[in-house]
């Protein structure tokens, strides 16, 4: 009885079958158990003479207290740098908001020359940071020996000796010497489990990691956007990202010799499309000419290029000529050429939905854009007039987010009669687009936009989902 | 969206307002303030609002919105003796000019309202171009638009010497900047004064000779382009807004050399636009009489007036963004606020409906979580070199090495997803779905975009099975039986991968990555991966 193995041991003899030789860090991260009982088990086998073992101590560092806390609510000027958005702010306004994080935050956003501070104004000098400290406290492996003494200094890291064994396997364990902690169906039908005493465990200790197979949280939100849409009586239409600049531009009563179409605007695909209906580049060239008086040339409305605008796709919805009443939207990728920061991406999602109804009117077109945002949870918004070539009247939406204030949330108006015209259409039509990931990042409360696209499987593993 | 750089103060008193005031009202003309330092502010204009580049522009429609003002601003206009002579310049064919006495000028915000109206409607001065210059320095009051060679001499603005014009193009900024825009066959468009010596040449840049300074009264304005109406607008707007200071246009007569045209400059376009009353109404979804909708007019600084029912609107020249009905509704809406405006409560009396590839990828995902893989969400544009065969979109224009294609697959973007978690717990099983563009010639483009999911498992040992068994069973139970057919390439290890076949047709693939390819994007473990194709599947469920 006394060479009998127990489960966890077997298991650790198993894993050196194939590897011959390993350590107890590793053993501990591949079996998923704490390195404490890894230790335990790896002196035990080698009482019993199945293995060899050679200790050493290593230097490493854990988080403290201080440092947890931190990795989930970020550094204080980065909070500050974030909060501010590149807008100055009165001292005692930031005090209210980051109460006693406001010493750190001032002290460390100063050290690090992110902000001024003149006449009791904190000025920033950039718009969006993270800092290397923050990112560190995720991944303290990979952090270099700068980050790591400033974590130390800040009192978010401490170093602990850690006692690394290294364990070679110098005999193979024979069947019967594996005993088996757990039941089974014989020892059980047999009655032989009433000749052993079964180990007792500690049942207090923490479980082994397990991986939890969940849904993205980003992918979350645009389906939930998606039924809000189809809640409100829409219907769902999807086209592709390559498309032709009539219906991204000329359609839309974009000029082609508009500022906005130039060259770093937008993104290029060799190639050009084909469009059957002559009618429609009639009509779309005589009006280009008669309002914006110039040579509307067809090569150029038939070039390719990534979609800027989810609008190509209400474009072509338009360009099908379709009968009153319509109520479509789509949901998707758009491109364009940006610098990627954390409140810049160079692809990003946008919702555009277009209802043509005989008689739907301009307050109608308010009205739908307000239930949209109050089903987002945006309970207040305020109107603001705009220009878009393809709309008159034309506005901007702004929604009131807790932590930003009144952010630019969407561009909506009516289409020009003379678009309307176009196509055939001779009822109103009101069309919109909202930007989404600003609405995600509010609403999964995340400060960087690239963390919606995160390749960090830790960070997507640790996500909590919400519950509502 | 344009932005221009105010001072504050000089904004403020111009109008006789406090920041707050100003700041509703430029809301209420499609306009947003931020502070720049302690005296100046940033003033977001939207392109159609050309009138508001310059802050007496701004004034001009806030004294309406205040009622201070109401109707056409009217200017002081007086004939003078200049004449302009019109050759015929090929590449920019068409110019006016115009005078202006006693312009009170801030020379700053005179170069920031040029060079605004230069970048929108100008096209980056290739549609249209402004020369300003100090009249008092001009010596003729004959001025000619002509064509020069590239050898005329002149001294450029803030040169110290003679320079030509091919010296220009070589040697100044502005010469590289707008040099090839109107040059050509040897000769440049110039205006120039009665004895020859250059004022200008347009788009470029002014002679030396007519900068402003402190002291300059006068202005003696020109403005080239290659459209007409373009070239007249801009006249129209800086005089108007010169004009709106304090200064009295002066009109100048422009004379085509071959006579095919006479006129007094600026032409100060007026339009009359007539406005419907039930149409403004019906639009808005509003009540309101015509006498009321006059009045929002006139607070939008035009004119208005109402003979036998209908409303006739006087668009000054100022207001070019006007082009239709439908452009005066919007005014009457930006007059009466668009908060003022209660939104109707929207109601749905239909159901919506889900595009059916929407629904299919819904229940891949559940099953794909059910299966035990973890969803990741993953960038469409990816670096080339990651991408596993030839035919892909490329970017022509990229602005990062990282992102200079489209995907045409999801397996390049799982591996590259693993290539960063090596460190990461194991065992890694993950899934994507999302759309991929490939060639298709039956599209009015040559490409479709294709929905995929894609599946990937790394171990520290893993096998073709470890992957097949889930993409079976939830293949399966969403009712599409499979087979497998043997397929190599150079993506998967030789007798480890294969086509999903349903119904003869290929839906995907599955197999154990090659390690040739596991080392090209940095993977140190076996990986195995599937990639269905949901487009293909939602076409054989014959939904579609």
């Amino acid at each position: 009885m006394i060479s009998m193995l127990s489960e966890n041991e077997a298991k650790i003899l198993f894993f050196l079958k194939d590897l011959k030789k390993t350590n107890s860090v590793e053993l501990a991260i591949k079996m998923g158990i704490p390195e404490s009982s890894v230790l335990s088990l790896i002196e035990l086998l080698r009482e019993k003479g199945y293995v060899k073992t050679e200790v050493k101590s290593e230097k490493h560092y854990v988080l403290t207290e201080e440092g947890r806390k931190r990795k989930e609510s970020g550094l204080p000027e980065d909070i500050l740098i974030n909060t501010l958005n590149g807008q100055e702010k009165d001292l005692n306004e930031i005090k209210n908001i980051l109460n006693k994080d406001f010493n750190i935050a001032i002290s460390w956003a100063k050290r690090k020359g992110l902000i001024d501070i003149k006449e009791g104004k904190v000025i920033p000098k950039v718009k969006t940071y993270m800092s290397s400290e923050y990112l560190a406290l995720s991944n303290l492996e990979r952090a270099d020996s700068n980050t790591i003494n400033l974590l130390k200094k800040r009192g978010l890291i401490e170093e602990k000796e850690r006692k690394i064994v290294s364990v070679e396997l110098i005999k193979e364990p024979k069947e019967s010497e594996i005993g088996i902690s757990n039941l089974n169906r014989e020892l059980i039908i047999s009655g032989e489990w009433k000749k052993y005493k079964l180990k007792k465990y500690n049942v207090e200790a923490f479980p082994p990691y397990y991986t939890i197979s969940k849904k993205h949280y980003f992918r979350e939100f645009l389906e939930k956007v998606k039924d809000i849409m189809i809640s409100l009586g829409f219907k769902e239409i999807n086209t592709g990202y390559i498309e032709m600049e009539f219906y991204n531009f000329d359609l839309l009563f974009q000029p082609q010799d508009h500022p906005a179409r130039e060259i770093h605007d937008s993104f290029s695909v060799e190639g050009s499309g084909k469009i059957e209906d002559k009618d429609l580049l009639n009509n779309v060239k005589e009006i280009h000419e008669k309002f914006w008086k110039y040579e509307w040339k067809q090569d150029i409305t038939l070039r390719l290029m990534l979609r800027s605008q989810t609008t190509a796709t209400t474009a072509r919805v338009l360009a099908s000529r379709p009968k009153a009443p319509q109520k479509v939207f789509t949901l998707g990728k758009v491109f364009r050429p940006d610098a990627i920061d954390a409140t810049h991406l160079i692809e990003f999602h946008q919702l555009d939905g277009v209802i043509i109804d005989n008689n739907f009117t301009f307050k109608e077109l308010l009205g739908v854009l307000k239930e949209i945002f109050y089903r987002l949870g945006i309970k207040e918004v305020k109107f603001k007039p705009a220009y878009f070539p393809f709309t008159e009247p034309s506005v901007e939406a702004y929604g009131y987010l807790e932590k930003l204030g009144w952010v630019e949330m969407c561009g909506a108006g009516l289409l020009r009669p003379e678009i309307l015209s176009s196509v055939g259409i001779d009822s109103t039509a009101g069309a919109w687009g909202i930007g989404i990931e600003r609405l995600a990042m509010s609403f999964l409360n995340i400060s960087d936009i690239r963390l919606l696209y995160s390749n960090n499987i830790e960070y997507i593993r640790d996500t909590k989902v919400k519950i509502e | 969206m344009v932005t221009i750089v105010l001072n504050k103060y000089k904004l403020l008193n111009k109008i006789g307002i406090g920041q707050q005031k100003l700041e509703d009202l430029l809301f209420n003309l499609k306009s947003e303030i931020k502070p720049v330092d302690e005296s100046n502010i940033e003033i977001e204009i939207n392109a159609d609002r050309l009138d508001l580049l310059s802050s007496d522009g701004i004034a001009r429609a806030i004294k309406g919105l205040l009622e201070k003002e109401l109707g056409e601003a009217k200017y002081d206009i007086t004939d003078t003796e200049y004449k302009l002579i019109v050759d015929n310049v090929r590449t920019r064919p068409y110019a006016l000019a115009a005078v202006i006495y006693n312009a009170k000028i801030d020379l700053q915000e005179l170069i920031q309202f040029q060079e605004k109206l230069h970048s929108t409607i100008g096209r980056k001065r290739k549609k249209v171009a402004i020369g300003i210059h100090d009249l008092k320095k001009i010596d003729s009051k004959r001025i000619e638009y002509r064509e020069v060679p590239l050898s005329y001499k002149f001294i450029p603005l803030y040169e110290k010497e003679e320079l030509t014009i091919s010296e220009v193009l070589e040697k100044t900024e502005q010469g590289k900047l707008y040099g090839n825009i109107s040059i050509s066959n040897g000769v440049s468009p110039a205006i120039v004064q009665e004895d020859g010596e250059v004022l200008s040449i347009p788009p470029i840049i002014n002679s030396d000779k007519t900068k402003l300074d402190e002291s300059t009264k006068d202005l003696f304005i020109d403005v080239t382009g290659t459209s007409f109406e373009a070239v007249a607008q801009t006249l129209d707007i800086i005089v108007s807004n010169l004009a709106e200071a304090g200064g009295t246009i002066g009109r100048v007569k422009v004379i085509k050399t071959d006579n095919s045209f006479q006129q007094s400059s600026p032409l100060l376009i007026h339009k009359i636009q007539n406005v419907r009353e039930e149409y403004a109404n019906k639009i808005l979804g509003i009540k309101i009489s015509e006498e009321e909708i006059c009045k929002h007019i006139t607070r939008m600084r035009m004119n208005c007036n109402v003979e036998n029912g209908i409303i006739r609107v006087t668009v000054p020249q100022y207001r070019v963004d006007i082009i239709n009905e439908i452009d005066i509704v919007e005014d009457i809406a930006m007059s009466i606020g668009y908060n003022n405006l209660e939104p109707s409560k929207y109601i749905s009396t239909n159901y919506g409906s889900y595009d059916y590839l929407t629904l299919l990828e819904r229940k891949m995902r559940e099953l794909s979580i059910g299966a035990g893989f973890v969803e990741v969400f993953n960038f469409v544009l990816i670096k080339n070199e990651k991408i596993l065969d030839s035919k892909y979109v490329k970017i022509l224009n990229p602005i990062s090495e990282e992102y200079n294609a489209v995907r045409n697959s999801l397996i390049p973007i799982l591996l590259d997803f693993l290539s960063k978690n090596q460190h990461a717990k194991f065992p890694i099983r993950i899934f994507e779905t999302g759309d991929v563009v490939i060639y298709d010639s039956s599209t009015d483009t040559g490409f479709r975009n294709d929905k995929r999911a894609a599946y990937a498992i790394m171990d520290n040992k893993v096998s073709y099975e470890d992957v097949q068994a889930p993409i079976h069973y939830i293949l399966k139970t969403l009712g599409i039986e499979v087979n497998y057919k043997e397929e190599n390439n150079d993506i998967f290890i030789e007798g480890r991968s294969a086509s999903i076949v349903y119904e003869n047709e290929k839906i995907g693939v599955i197999g154990e990555i090659n390690p040739d390819v596991l080392i090209r994007f940095g993977i140190e473990y076996p990986t195995v991966i599937a990639e269905l194709y949901i487009t293909e599947i939602a076409k054989k469920l014959n939904k579609r």
